[in-house]
């Protein structure tokens, strides 16, 4: 099977004010496949985000390639295509929301790239149904909660029938209620519907969900395997200015005063089956 | 010395139809000193109450004191007592406008009216309390740092006007792991040298419980839980968890283990904690 992403030696850069030279990406190769949910991890400035505005071309690579279901992301003609295979949710809900009802917000994506008026109507009702807002589409968005707002987001996204949507850090502004609900969301996405995540994050418990994980340092890809694979890496993790899932740190700290635990235990009920057998 | 809300009521957009009251009632006193969190869903409350301790917003009913002064009240005292309280706003590097940082940071204490090398001492003592060398960053300009760093920047502005209540609204927002724990040893040394008062609003639990000592809930406009943090996550589980706010990670973690029959008592509160009361439910140690 093709992968829906593939990077070649991508490499991005940009000059400074001082004209300094500045690789914000360095030789990245990866791929992911149509249906993974990968989680993208690393330090502020890493090239999480770079890495991931690639993935719907808002960027291009300087150099190296970036196929896109097989589109080449540095030909133009593939821009639309590639564009409305792969959707872009940002951390920020007030700045994404264009329209000053729920469903004409959710119609913006799909009128802009000319589907026919008879199936907008269908698209953005199954839309709002999959995020659970379908009660809310005569709302004003500004009234909504974070969480409601980035989910009336994800479901612009979803109205364009992506195959593939990036989420970069899309719960750093949120409660732990409108947290959950996206991650609900996101998870559902994956599952039911095998659209393939991309999910940037900042908070480990988020990066359990996924499939693979990606850890990021200085524009190069430091790390990459299973949440179990990464995760019981505690030292290096730490060392690269991040932190482990609570379950992985007290194994680990169990682990260094001699107790055998296995070494990928990484989420609450691992840790219980290893201590309470 | 202390703030002191008397009754204070507050609405948005009164007398119209999307009038909602987001305080309700509110007495309160936080005296200097005291490092507080605040906790709560989106639309609570919480930053409505942020914005009456230092008269951003005034009340619809009641009062607001800071050091006995009535902060709504007209002229100087009134000023000078709005002064003693600093805001570090969400994501508060998208407030930075200056071209350099020195500017940037003596915005604050300039406007207090302090001689030119007054405010050059603050803005050294700021910069180097958020720990940015002040000869290399002093004369670049901020919107060439990273997040992180925009952010120490942005603290540091309202460091310099030395407030005896500073009030951090998520000041890790977004922030990676370490830029967050950065920020806090930052805050919390700035707490130990100056015992000020700290009012942290924050979203995690896990910052709640490791560093104030004081937790208020809020829900619906009203502070309905005011109590130490470690008592208030102990003894008010259910009533956190119908109000939709969550609990630190440590003691979820407590929870499964516990339901899976180890031992453990309900003073978890941090990860050293749990890790210490597993070795004690296995024999250990």
């Amino acid at each position: 099977m093709k992968p829906i992403i593939e990077v070649k030696n991508l490499s991005h850069i940009y000059h400074d004010s001082q004209n300094r030279e500045i690789r914000a990406l360095d030789g990245i190769s990866m791929s992911i496949e149509q249906g993974e949910f990968v989680a993208v991890i690393g330090t502020n400035g890493s090239g999480k985000s770079t890495l991931a505005r690639h993935f719907n071309a808002l960027l291009c690579p300087t150099e190296g390639t970036c196929l896109i279901n097989g589109m080449d992301s540095n030909l133009e003609e593939n821009l639309w295509n590639i564009r409305q295979t792969v959707g872009m949710v940002f951390q920020n809900p007030d700045n994404q929301i264009v329209a000053a009802i729920v469903e004409e917000d959710v119609a913006f994506g799909p009128e802009n790239i000319g589907v026919p008026q008879a199936e907008i109507r269908p698209r953005v009702e199954a839309a709002l149904a999959v995020v659970n807002m379908t009660e809310y589409a005569k709302h004003a968005p500004h009234l909504l909660s974070g969480g409601q707002k980035q989910r009336v987001a994800i479901a612009g996204v979803l109205a364009l029938l992506p195959k593939c949507i990036v989420l970069d850090e899309p719960t750093a502004m949120l409660d732990p209620k409108g947290r959950k609900e996206i991650v609900a969301t996101v998870k559902k996405l994956n599952e039911e519907k095998n659209i393939t995540v991309v999910y940037i994050t900042h908070k480990m418990e988020e990066a359990l969900l996924a499939d693979k994980i990606i850890v990021m340092k200085q524009g190069k890809i430091e790390m990459q395997g299973t949440p179990g694979e990464v995760f019981s890496k505690v030292e290096q993790i730490k060392e690269l200015g991040l932190e482990v899932p609570i379950a992985a740190e007290v194994a680990a700290e169990l682990r260094a005063s001699g107790q055998q635990i296995p070494e990928n235990t990484i989420t609450p009920e691992e840790l219980a089956e290893a201590l309470c057998q | 010395m202390s703030i002191r809300l008397d009754n204070v009521s507050y609405t948005y957009m009164k007398k119209t139809p999307f009038e909602r009251t987001a305080l309700k009632e509110v007495t309160l006193t936080i005296e200097k000193g005291e490092y507080i969190a605040v906790i709560g869903h989106t639309g609570s409350g919480k930053s409505t109450m942020m914005q009456h301790f230092n008269g951003l917003l005034s009340p619809d009913a009641g009062k607001v004191f800071v050091d006995n002064v009535d902060i709504n009240a007209k002229g100087a005292e009134a000023k000078k007592a709005r002064n003693k309280v600093g805001m570090v706003f969400q994501y508060p590097e998208h407030q930075i406008f200056a071209e350099t940082i020195f500017e940037d940071v003596a915005f604050g204490p300039r406007n207090k009216g302090l001689s030119e090398e007054e405010v050059e001492s603050q803005v050294k003592a700021a910069l180097s309390f958020v720990g940015l060398d002040y000869d290399t960053f002093a004369n670049r300009s901020p919107f060439q740092l990273s997040g992180g760093q925009m952010r120490r920047v942005a603290i540091a502005g309202v460091v310099a006007m030395d407030p005896d209540y500073l009030i951090l609204d998520e000041p890790s927002a977004g922030l990676d792991p370490q830029s967050r724990d950065n920020i806090f040893r930052e805050i919390n040394a700035l707490y130990q040298a100056r015992k000020m008062a700290v009012i942290l609003v924050t979203h995690s639990m896990e910052e709640a419980a490791q560093y104030a000592q004081r937790l208020l809930v809020m829900a619906k406009g009203k502070v309905v839980i005011d109590g130490e943090s470690a008592e208030v996550f102990q003894n008010h589980r259910e009533a956190l968890k119908e109000l939709g706010v969550d609990v630190p990670q440590a003691i979820k973690l407590a929870d499964v283990l516990r339901e899976r029959g180890l031992q453990i008592s309900n003073d978890v509160l941090k990860t050293e904690d749990l890790v210490k009361q597993i070795k004690l439910a296995k024999g250990w140690m």
